[in-house]
């Protein structure tokens, strides 16, 4: 399975002249706790509604404060074309829980740990399925008729 | 995805009771109509960059024709 097949959830970018007021509007009304920062149609950064409030309001920064001043650079990407086992490799070295994901040069999407949880609950309930079965309706062998002559 | 200047996309509420969420697309920037595109959120005026995913569908701008 690739990335982009598990890619479950929209995301939203913006640019990075843009306040962390606005950020924090959009994240409300987009739903979303992640946004991509985006310059060129290229990703620059990655901002969270924890940068919010680590690098915003606990800094005391004005909500007119550009988003670049606390969104986190040298964002680790993914190509969208990777295999999902890579992703988990990923946050199991890194402690984020998201991973933006990448076509080339260009940002197309976010992954997150709750797409892949979903994925492995599904894998899971199918596992489950036949040995529930087995538990709850246990195939018991008939003994063989005997016959007397 | 396919979406044109003026459709509403939908984003499906995550959990229960959580609201849909619209947008309205302002600029395709993909090629045939395809993501990324420009969007206005709600009543708020904001405009960003969506990307969007399996929970977004899109309502075309053009009322249906009996």
């Amino acid at each position: 399975m690739r990335v982009n097949d598990a890619v479950r959830r929209s995301a939203v970018g913006i640019g990075p002249e843009r306040t962390i007021g606005d950020a924090a509007e959009i994240m409300e009304q987009a739903g979303v706790g992640a946004l991509a920062v985006i310059d060129k149609g290229h990703i620059i950064g990655l901002v969270t509604d924890r940068d919010l409030v680590r690098r915003g309001l606990a800094c005391r920064l004005s909500a007119d404060a550009r988003v670049d001043a606390v969104m986190t650079t040298d964002v680790v990407t993914v190509q969208a074309d990777t295999d999902l086992h890579d992703v988990f490799a990923i946050f199991r070295t890194h402690g984020f829980r998201r991973l933006p994901v990448t076509r080339g040069e260009k940002f197309v999407g976010m992954i997150t740990i709750d797409d892949l949880v979903i994925d492995l609950a599904a894998d899971l309930a199918d596992l489950a399925r036949p040995i529930t079965g087995e538990v709850l309706f246990a195939h018991r062998d008939i003994p063989a008729a005997v016959t007397t002559a | 995805m396919q979406a044109s200047v003026g459709d509403r996309i939908v984003i499906g509420g995550r959990r229960v009771g959580q609201p849909d969420r619209t947008c309205e697309v302002l600029e395709v920037h993909g090629t045939d109509g395809g993501p990324p595109y420009v969007v206005r959120w709600g009543d708020s005026g904001h405009t960003t960059v969506f990307f969007p995913g399996s929970d977004a569908v899109v309502q075309d701008s053009e009322p249906a024709t009996k």
